[in-house]
C-alpha cells in the first residue's frame, strides 16, 4: 500500500505558484510537430498546420512552435513545460479535429499529468477556518492558575448523586426556619 | 513415419518469452537479491505482491473507517457524549454526515463537532434516551444548550 | 511552510504533561484510561504513525487498590530467561518490593503487544507517594480525573460540617451509648 512499489511519482493538486489565482502564465514553453509531407497518417496533421497553426500562434505568443518535416516518419508532437516536463504524443492517423483538441490539451496541461498520481482529489490552501483542533482549544483556564494535584479537578464529577447529598438537598428543601434545626453536635 | 514437428517444437520457447518476463521484472525493479533478476523467484514475488495489493484495497477502507471511529470517539470524549449516542442524536435530528466528515470537523472545526455534539444530546434528552454504553466516564465538559429555536426545530418531524 | 503554519503545527501537536492520582483506584480500569492518553487516542489528530502521545505522571502508588482477594491470590510471572529463572510472584511481595510494578504492569498489559508499547510505555512516569520531582511537577498542566470516589476517613471530615449536617434520626432517652 505504500509508495515505494509505484513507478509514478505521486503529487497533490496544486498549481504552481497559484496560477490562476492572480494573473494566468501558460505553462507550455514549447511545441515541436513533427510530420510528414506526402504519408496518409500525418494528413490530419498538415491539415491543422495549413489551417489552425497561425491562429494558435498568435493566440499563444508565449508558446514557441518549431515544424521539423521529416521523410518516412509518423507524426509526433513533443511538448516542453515550464517545469521540465517533456511529453511526447504520437499524432498518427489522427483526424484534423481529434489533433485540435490534443493540442489544446496540451496547451492547457501544466506538465506531463499522466505521470503524476493524485493522492487526493482535493487541494484547499486554508483547511480550517474556526482553526485546527490544540489541546488548549476545550481545556478548562482554571487549570492554568491551578495547584496541582487538586482534588477540584481530579474526582470523578460524572458520578450519580450519593444518599448523603441527597438527604442533604431533601433536609434544605423541608427546613421551615433556621433556627429550629437539630444538628450533628 | 518421422515425427519432425514435435522434435521442434521441444527447442523453440516461444517468440514474445524477453517481453512477457520483461513485463514481470518491470513490476520486481525495486526487489532485493535475486528477486530483482531471476525469473522463477521474481515471478512468484511478483503474483504475491500484486494479491496483497489486491486484497489491501479493502483493508484500506476498513482502516480508514477505524480510524475515523477512533477520532471521532476521542472528540466526543471531551464532549461527555458517546459516539453511539452523537450518531443516534445526530440521525435523528436528520443530520447525515458520514465519519469522514465528522473527523475532519473534529480535527480542523472543533467549534463546529462541538455544537453538532450539544445538538445530539439535545435531542437524545427531547426523546427521552438512555444511553446503556456510556461508562460515565470523567474525561470532558457538559454541554447544555437550552436554546428555544433549536428545540423547535428538533421536534418538528423530519 | 510559513511561520504562522508552523507555529500552528506546534500548537496542534503540542505534548501535554498530565498527572493522576492512584490513590483508592483500581489498576487495570484505571490503565484503560491512563492508555489512552499516553497513546494520544484522546485527541482527534490521532494516528498510530503521529507521535502523538502525551506524558502521564502517576502519584500515590502504593496506595492503589486492587480488587477482591487480588492481593493474595493474584501472581505476577517472570523468566529471567535462563533455564529454571521462572517465578510467579504474588502481588503483595511485587508491591512490597517496587511499589511502582502493579500500575506499570497493568498499563503495559492493556496496550497492544506492538513495537511501540515499549516506546509508549517511556512516557508513563510512576511515584510511588506524593514526591514527584521539581522540574516534572513544573510541565504537569492538566489532571485525569480519578474512576472512583476516594473515601474520607469519618473522622478526617473537618469538625464544621459535622456540625451543620442535619440529624437523622435522635437516640431514644434510655439509650446507653458504649
Amino acid at each position: 500500500m505504500s509508495n515505494s512499489h509505484l513507478f509514478m511519482k505521486s503529487g497533490f493538486v496544486r498549481a504552481p505558484l497559484q496560477n490562476g489565482v492572480g494573473r494566468y502564465v501558460p505553462q507550455l514553453q514549447r511545441i515541436v510537430l513533427k510530420f510528414c509531407k506526402t504519408h496518409g497518417g500525418s494528413r490530419g496533421i498538415r491539415d491543422f498546420i495549413e489551417q489552425d497553426l497561425v491562429e494558435f500562434a498568435k493566440q499563444n505568443p508565449s508558446v514557441v512552435v518549431y515544424l521539423k518535416p521529416r521523410r518516412h516518419r509518423s507524426p509526433v508532437a513533443v511538448a516542453e513545460y515550464l517545469n521540465g516536463d517533456r511529453v511526447w504524443m504520437s499524432l498518427h492517423q489522427k483526424s484534423h479535429s481529434e489533433i485540435t483538441k490534443w493540442i489544446e490539451v496540451l496547451r492547457t496541461q501544466q506538465g506531463d499529468v499522466s505521470a503524476t498520481r493524485l493522492r487526493k482529489y482535493q487541494f484547499t490552501d486554508h483547511p480550517s477556518i474556526q482553526g485546527p483542533w490544540t489541546p488548549f482549544t476545550f481545556k478548562d483556564p482554571e487549570l492554568n492558575v491551578a495547584q496541582l494535584p487538586d482534588p477540584k479537578f481530579g474526582a470523578n464529577d460524572r458520578l450519580p448523586m450519593t444518599a448523603t447529598d441527597k438527604l442533604r438537598i431533601m433536609f434544605e428543601k423541608q427546613k421551615i426556619s433556621e433556627d429550629n434545626v437539630k444538628t450533628g453536635e | 513415419m518421422v515425427f519432425l514437428t514435435i522434435a521442434n517444437l521441444i527447442r523453440c520457447r516461444g517468440p514474445d518469452e524477453f517481453w512477457r518476463k520483461r513485463k514481470i521484472f518491470r513490476l520486481a525493479a525495486h526487489y532485493i537479491g535475486r528477486r530483482r533478476n531471476c525469473y522463477s523467484v521474481a515471478v512468484r514475488n511478483v503474483h504475491h505482491a500484486l494479491v496483497y495489493a489486491t486484497k489491501a484495497r479493502r483493508l484500506k477502507k476498513q482502516d480508514m473507517k477505524d480510524l475515523w471511529d477512533t477520532r471521532i470517539s476521542a472528540a466526543c470524549e471531551q464532549h461527555n457524549i458517546t459516539a453511539f449516542s452523537m450518531r443516534e442524536g445526530l440521525e435523528r435530528s436528520n443530520i447525515l454526515l458520514d465519519r469522514k466528515s465528522l473527523s475532519d470537523l473534529a480535527a480542523w472545526e472543533p467549534k463546529t463537532f462541538q455544537c453538532l455534539a450539544a445538538v445530539a444530546s439535545r435531542k437524545l434528552h427531547l426523546d427521552g434516551f438512555i444511553d446503556g454504553t456510556d461508562q460515565k466516564a470523567p474525561t470532558g465538559k457538559n454541554l447544555n444548550l437550552d436554546n428555544v429555536i433549536l428545540d423547535d426545530w428538533l421536534k418538528e418531524k423530519k | 511552510m510559513s511561520a504562522a503554519k508552523r507555529v500552528q503545527q506546534w500548537a496542534t501537536f503540542a505534548r501535554t504533561w498530565h498527572i493522576f492520582d492512584c490513590k483508592w483506584q483500581d489498576p487495570y480500569l484505571s490503565a484503560n484510561v491512563i492508555k489512552k492518553y499516553l497513546m494520544g487516542m484522546h485527541k482527534p489528530i490521532y494516528h498510530p504513525m503521529n507521535d502523538c502521545g502525551d506524558v502521564v505522571v502517576c502519584i500515590n502508588s502504593r496506595d492503589i487498590a486492587l480488587r477482591g482477594d487480588d492481593w493474595r491470590q493474584r501472581a505476577y510471572f517472570h523468566h529471567t530467561g535462563y533455564p529454571g529463572g521462572a517465578s510467579w510472584t504474588l502481588a503483595w511481595e511485587v508491591h512490597n518490593k517496587d511499589p511502582t510494578m502493579i500500575i506499570k504492569k497493568a498499563v503495559y498489559r492493556s496496550m497492544k503487544g506492538n513495537l511501540q508499547r515499549r516506546h509508549t510505555m517511556q512516557r508513563m512516569l510512576i511515584y510511588p507517594g506524593e514526591e514527584v520531582p521539581e522540574d516534572i511537577m513544573q510541565n504537569v498542566t492538566n489532571q485525569i480525573r480519578q474512576l472512583r470516589p476516594v473515601p474520607t476517613r469519618l473522622d478526617h471530615i473537618p469538625e464544621d460540617e459535622v456540625k451543620k449536617y442535619p440529624k437523622v434520626m435522635e437516640y431514644p432517652e434510655d439509650y446507653v451509648l458504649k
